[in-house]
C-alpha cells in the first residue's frame, strides 16, 4: 500500500507539470462586466429593479412542483412587463449548476433543495451568495407598513442565517413529529401519548391489537434521528442544541442525549418495530403505514402531499409532536422541532441581484404562499398564507402544532454545517435501531465523529 | 512503396486523437491537479495543498472500507461470472434461446437493474422473500440489504446476475469455433467430457476468458450506480457495502470536497490500471493456435 | 443430463422474472404494488403508460436520445476503426504511447473529469447542443472501441492488402475498401456494445445537458425517478422503465440473428 501512494504520488506530479497549461481553466473566474446595475428605488420599486433586464430562476422540480415559483415569476411580470423570466424546473440541482458557481456564472434566483443540492455550508464560506437583508428590509408586496422579515414565521429567517448574516429564505416550513391515523386510533380508543413511558405502554397495547406499533424509513436512518435528537432537545433544553452545533466536547453523551438514544433503543428491544423496516425504503415504510399496518411512523410535515396518491380515504392522518422524554423535560410539551427547506438563494455573482432580490418579494407574497399551500400541500413560512383556507387533515394538525408550540421551536444545524457528522450519525442510528450497538456505544461512536469534525481544519466551523 | 504513410496517418489520427484529448484527457488531466488542492467545488482559487490529500486518504476509514469492499468483490465477482459463464456457455450448446435469453440484462442500464433488484430484495412485499415464503422456507426469509453480513453479497449476486449473459455468449462464441474434428479425436481417444473441457476447450478460448477477466476486474472495481441506489444508506449498513467510488462521490458532491475527491479518483485509477496490469500478467498463457 | 436441463432453465427465469415482473408492475395500481408483489392487476392500468409517455415526454426524451446515439455512434465507428487500424498496422514512432494513452482512457473513473469537463464543453460554446453531446460521446466511446478493433484488425490477414497496395491502392483506399469489409464482423460487436454504452450513458448527460428539452432517455427516467417517487407515483415509474426498456429488448430479439453472427466472429480476435 505504501508502494502504491508513492508510485501515485510521483505520477501526480508529473501530471501537474504535464497539465499546468490546462489548469487554469477548471476554476478560473468570469469577470463582473455584464452585471445589471442598481436602478433608481422607490416605493414601488424598493429594490430598484431595472425595468428590462433579463432574470433567470432555476427551481428544483421535487415533491412540490415549481408552479408556485412560475406564479412568483408572473406575479413579478405584471409589475414589471419588460422583465424575461426565464424560469427552469429541474432535478439534480448541483451537478447542474455546479461549474457556473465556480464560473462566476450563476443564474439570480435558485432554489437549492432535494437530492443532489449544492452543500449550502460550501457556497456560503466561499463566499458565493448575496447578503439578503435588503429583501428583508423591504417593504412586503402586500403591506407596504410591513416589512418582509415581519411576514415570516419565527426561526426562518435564522435557519437561514451564517455568522450573522441572512443567506438562504427557506420557503416551506418543516414539523418533525409521529404520525398516526386518527380513524385508526379512534377505532381502538387510543390516544397520541404525552410521555415516551406512555408511549412504550400504548406500544405494548398496540401490539396486543395485532398492529405493529412503529416502523421507519430504514434505508435513510435519518428519519429515525428526528425522534432522537428532538427527544434529548425536549429534555435538555436549547443548550443541548446548541452544544451540539458547536461541537462541544461530550455533548453526544451528554445525559440527555444518552437518554434520547436509550429511548429510540427500547423500541427495537421491546420489539416495537415491525419486523424488516431497517430494509424499506421511504416509500415502502410510508405505504405499509398507510395501509393500517403499523401505528406511529416518524417523519417530517411533507408526508401528507407524499402520500396523497395512496392514502385511503377516511385514513385522517395527524402528526403528533414527539412526547417528552422526562418528567423533568427542559422544554415544554409541545416543543417541537422546525426547519424550513426549499432553499433560495441569490447568487453573489448572479448578472441581476435586484432582480432575483425582487423575485424572492413575490415568491414570499400572500397570494403565492396559499398557492403553494393549496398544490403542494405543505406549509408556507409566510404567517398568515394558510388563514382561511380549509386545511386537509395533516396540514391542519402541522398548523396546529406550529401554534401550539409557540415560542418553543427547536432546530439542529449540524446537518448543514457538517455532513460527515450527519453521515456517521446517519450509520450510528441505524445499528442501534437494529440492536447491533447498544445506546452507550451509539454516543462513544458519534461523539468520535464530532470530535473529528472539530479537529478537522479544512472544514469551516460555525457557532450559534 | 507505400508513400504517403505519414500523410495517411496524420490525416486518419488528428481528428480521434483532438477530441480525445480535448474531451477525455485534458479534464482527467485538470483533475488530477485538481487533486493537490484544498478545492471545495465552487471556489475560484483552490490552495496548493501538496500530498495532504494522499496522506489523509490512508487515515480515511469510510475509503478504507470502500477499499476493503471493492476488494472482496474483486476476489469473488470476477471468478464466480466465469465460471458461471463458462458452465451456461458449454452447457448450451446447440440450445440458443437459452443464450437470447440469458443476454437480456445486458441490454438494461445499470440504473434499471439496480431498480429492479430493489424491489426484489425489499423484506416484506419483495420478490425473493415472497419466494422463500411459498417454498416454506420462512425461516430464510431477511432484510436482505440491511444485514451488515449479507448487504455485500446481495451487491454482488446483482453485480453477477447482470454480467453472465454476456460471457455466456463471448464464450460460447468461443467455443463454437473449435472445430469440431478436435472434440471428437480427443473422445475417440477416450477422453471424457470433463476432460475435454478442461484439457482442450478451456485452453482453446483462453484469450476470451483473459479479456473476460480484465473487464470483470475493472467492473468490480467501481459497483457505485447499485450500490448508490440499491444501499441503506447508500454504501451501509454501517458502511458494509461502501465502494471507492461512492466515497468519491459523497466526498465531492455531499462534503464539497473536490480536492480531496480528486485524490480518491487518482488513487482509483492507479488502483485499477494495477490490477489491469497484474490480470493480464497472472492470466497470461501460450497463445493456442487453431492451425 | 436433467440437472442440466435445471440448471438452464433456472438461470433463464432467474434472467427473467425481474423483467417480467416489472412489466406486470407497470400494469398495476399504487395500492397493488404495495399490497403483494406477485398479484397480477385486477385489471391493467393502460393510464400509467400514457401517463409516463405524455406527462414524462418519453417520446420527446427518445427522439433526442436517437439523434445522440446515432450521431456518436456513426462518428466513434468510423473514428475508432479508423484509429484502431493505424496503430495495429503501422510501425511508427509513439505507436504504443499513444494506443496506452488512449486505453487508459476506460480507467478513468468518469465523475472525476465532470466538473472540468463541464468548461471545456462550455468554453467551446457546445453545453447542451446535440453536436456537443455527440462529439463527447465519441470522445467516451473511442477508448473501448479501439481497444476491441485493435486486436482484431491485427489478427487480419496481412496478405490481402499487400496485394492491393501491388495493385496500386492508397492507404485510405486499403483500409476503406479492403480492411474495413473483412473487419466487418468486429464492427458490428463492437457498434452493438458502444450502442448499449451510448444509450444508457447517464452522467455525462446529466452535466453537459442541462437542457429538459434535449434531456436523453436516461436522464429523462431519473427525472422521472425523482419527480413519481416524490408523489409515489411507482406504476408510472415502472411503466417509464418498461417503456425505456422494450424498445432495446426487441431490437435485440428482432436481429439476435445478426448480432450473435458479429459476436462470434468479433469475439474471437
Amino acid at each position: 500500500m505504501m508502494n502504491l501512494t508513492r508510485r501515485s504520488a510521483l505520477a501526480g506530479v508529473a501530471a501537474v507539470a504535464a497539465s499546468t497549461g490546462l489548469a487554469a481553466c477548471a476554476t478560473a473566474g468570469g469577470d463582473d462586466g455584464d452585471k445589471v446595475k442598481q436602478g433608481d428605488t422607490s416605493a414601488e420599486n424598493p429594490l430598484g429593479v431595472s425595468a428590462d433586464a433579463a432574470l433567470e430562476v432555476v427551481i428544483f422540480k421535487g415533491g412540490y412542483g415549481d408552479q408556485y415559483a412560475i406564479d412568483a415569476g408572473s406575479s413579478l411580470k405584471q409589475k414589471f412587463p419588460k422583465v424575461a423570466v426565464d424560469h427552469k424546473g429541474i432535478q439534480g440541482v448541483g451537478e447542474v449548476l455546479q461549474p457556473r458557481f465556480v464560473a462566476d456564472s450563476p443564474p439570480d434566483v435558485v432554489d437549492n433543495s432535494g437530492a443532489g443540492r449544492l452543500d449550502l455550508a460550501t457556497l456560503v464560506s466561499a463566499g458565493k451568495l448575496t447578503d439578503l437583508t435588503s429583501l428583508l428590509d423591504a417593504p412586503s408586496l402586500d403591506d407596504p407598513s410591513k416589512k418582509v422579515r415581519d411576514t415570516l414565521m419565527p426561526g426562518v429567517i435564522e435557519d437561514g442565517t451564517f455568522d450573522g448574516k441572512p443567506l438562504v429564505l427557506n420557503y416551506s416550513s418543516v414539523l418533525w413529529g409521529v404520525w398516526y391515523s386518527k380513524s385508526l386510533f379512534a377505532k381502538h380508543g387510543w390516544t397520541f401519548p404525552k410521555t415516551w413511558d406512555e408511549m412504550l405502554t400504548l406500544n405494548d397495547e398496540i401490539k396486543k391489537a395485532g398492529l405493529h406499533p412503529w416502523t421507519w424509513q430504514g434505508k435513510y436512518p435519518e428519519y429515525l434521528n428526528d425522534p432522537l435528537v428532538s427527544l434529548a432537545a425536549k429534555a435538555g433544553g436549547f443548550d443541548l442544541v446548541k452544544s451540539i452545533d458547536n461541537l462541544a466536547p461530550g455533548a453526544w453523551q451528554s445525559p440527555a442525549m444518552l437518554a434520547a438514544a436509550e429511548a429510540i433503543h427500547q423500541l427495537a428491544v421491546r420489539g416495537h418495530i415491525m419486523p424488516g423496516s431497517e430494509g424499506l425504503s421511504h416509500t415502502e415504510a410510508q405505504n405499509a403505514w398507510c395501509k393500517g399496518q403499523v401505528a406511529f411512523i416518524p417523519c417530517g410535515s411533507w408526508l401528507e402531499g407524499e402520500q396523497q396518491a395512496v392514502t385511503p380515504a377516511g385514513f385522517d392522518m395527524v402528526m403528533g409532536t414527539v412526547p417528552a422524554l422526562t418528567g423533568s423535560d427542559k422544554l415544554p410539551n409541545g416543543a417541537v422541532m422546525a426547519a424550513s427547506s426549499e432553499s433560495f438563494i441569490v447568487p453573489a455573482k448572479a448578472k441581476n441581484v435586484p432582480g432575483g432580490l425582487e423575485f424572492l418579494r413575490h415568491l414570499f407574497s400572500q397570494k403565492v404562499a396559499r398557492g403553494f399551500a393549496e398544490n403542494a400541500k405543505a406549509l408556507p413560512v409566510v404567517t398568515g398564507a394558510t388563514d382561511g383556507l380549509s386545511l386537509t387533515s395533516g396540514l391542519g394538525s402541522v398548523a396546529e402544532a406550529v401554534k401550539a408550540a409557540g415560542p418553543n421551536v427547536f432546530s439542529y444545524k449540524f446537518r448543514t454545517w457538517y455532513a460527515p457528522l450527519s453521515k456517521a450519525l446517519d450509520d450510528a442510528t441505524g445499528e442501534l435501531a437494529t440492536k447491533r450497538i447498544n445506546p452507550q456505544q451509539w454516543a462513544e461512536r458519534v461523539q468520535k465523529a464530532a470530535d473529528a469534525v472539530a479537529k478537522d481544519s479544512s472544514i469551516v466551523k460555525h457557532q450559534r | 512503396m507505400r508513400h504517403g504513410k505519414y500523410r495517411f496517418l496524420a490525416g486518419a489520427l488528428i481528428v480521434p486523437l483532438t477530441l480525445y484529448g480535448v474531451f477525455v484527457l485534458s479534464p482527467y488531466l485538470q483533475a488530477f491537479q485538481l487533486a493537490f488542492t484544498n478545492w471545495n467545488g465552487v471556489d475560484s482559487a483552490p490552495e496548493f495543498t501538496g500530498f495532504d490529500n494522499f496522506s489523509k486518504l490512508w487515515d480515511d476509514p469510510l475509503f478504507l472500507a470502500g477499499l476493503r469492499n471493492n476488494g472482496l468483490m474483486l476476489l469473488v465477482v470476477p471468478l464466480a461470472v466465469i465460471v458461471l459463464a463458462l458452465a451456461l456457455a458449454a452447457g448450451t450448446r446447440g440450445t440458443r434461446v437459452y443464450r437470447v435469453v440469458y443476454f437480456f440484462p445486458q441490454l438494461l442500464s445499470v440504473a434499471i437493474i439496480a431498480v429492479l433488484w430493489q424491489f426484489v430484495y425489499t423484506p416484506n412485499s419483495g420478490l425473493l422473500n415472497g419466494a422463500l415464503a411459498a417454498l416454506g422456507l420462512d425461516s430464510w426469509r431477511q432484510s436482505w440489504l440491511a444485514e451488515p453480513n449479507l448487504a455485500l453479497w446481495c451487491v454482488m449476486a446483482v453485480m453477477i446476475w447482470s454480467s453472465v449473459g454476456f460471457y455466456v455468449v463471448l464464450f460460447s462464441a468461443a467455443m463454437e469455433s473449435v472445430p469440431d474434428d478436435i472434440m471428437e479425436a480427443a473422445a475417440i481417444d477416450g477422453a471424457g467430457p470433463m476432460t475435454v473441457f478442461r484439457r482442450i476447450t478451456i485452453p482453446l478460448i483462453w484469450e476470451s476468458v483473459q479479456v473476460g477477466w480484465i473487464y470483470l476486474g475493472i467492473a468490480a472495481l467501481d459497483g457505485f450506480a447499485l450500490v448508490q441506489i440499491m444501499t441503506v444508506g447508500p454504501g451501509g449498513p454501517d458502511n458494509s457495502t461502501e465502494v471507492m467510488g461512492l466515497g468519491l462521490y459523497r466526498t465531492a458532491f455531499t462534503f464539497g470536497k473536490f480536492g480531496y475527491a480528486s485524490a480518491m479518483g487518482v488513487a482509483i485509477f492507479f488502483l485499477t490500471l494495477s490490477i489491469a496490469v497484474l490480470l493480464l500478467r497472472v492470466t497470461k498463457r501460450e497463445r493456442v493456435e487453431l492451425a | 443430463m436433467r440437472i442440466k436441463h435445471a440448471f438452464l432453465t433456472l438461470w433463464a427465469v432467474l434472467v427473467t422474472l425481474p423483467l417480467l415482473w416489472a412489466l406486470m408492475s407497470s400494469f398495476k395500481t399504487d395500492a397493488e404494488i404495495f399490497d403483494s408483489p406477485w398479484t397480477p392487476p385486477a385489471s391493467p392500468q393502460f393510464d400509467n403508460w400514457s401517463r409516463a409517455w405524455e406527462h414524462a415526454s418519453i417520446g420527446q426524451y427518445l427522439f433526442n436520445t436517437l439523434i445522440v446515439v446515432g450521431g456518436s455512434l456513426a462518428l466513434t465507428m468510423l473514428l475508432g476503426a479508423l484509429t484502431a487500424y493505424c496503430l495495429a498496422r503501422y510501425e511508427f514512432p509513439g505507436n504504443r504511447f499513444l494506443y496506452y494513452t488512449l486505453i487508459a482512457g476506460m480507467l478513468f473513473p468518469v465523475f472525476l473529469a465532470l466538473v472540468p469537463l463541464f468548461f471545456v464543453v462550455d468554453n467551446l460554446g457546445m453545453l447542451g447542443t446535440y453536436h456537443g453531446l455527440i462529439l463527447v460521446y465519441a470522445a467516451y466511446a473511442l477508448p473501448f472501441t479501439v481497444f476491441f478493433l485493435h486486436g482484431f484488425f491485427r489478427s487480419l490477414p496481412g496478405a490481402v492488402a499487400e496485394a492491393a497496395f501491388l495493385d496500386g491502392a492508397s492507404h485510405a483506399g486499403v483500409f476503406f475498401r479492403v480492411m474495413l469489409p473483412m473487419a466487418r464482423p468486429g464492427m458490428v460487436s463492437v457498434g452493438i456494445f458502444n450502442f448499449l454504452g451510448l444509450w444508457n450513458q447517464y452522467l455525462l448527460p446529466r452535466v453537459l445537458n442541462p437542457d429538459p428539452d434535449h434531456y436523453v432517455i436516461s436522464q429523462g427516467l431519473a427525472a422521472l425517478a425523482v419527480s413519481q417517487g416524490a408523489r409515489s407515483d411507482w406504476s408510472g415509474l415502472f411503466a417509464g422503465l418498461v417503456i425505456a426498456i422494450l424498445p432495446v429488448l426487441l431490437a435485440y430479439v428482432f436481429f439476435q440473428r445478426q448480432i450473435r453472427a458479429g459476436l462470434t466472429s468479433g469475439a474471437l480476435k
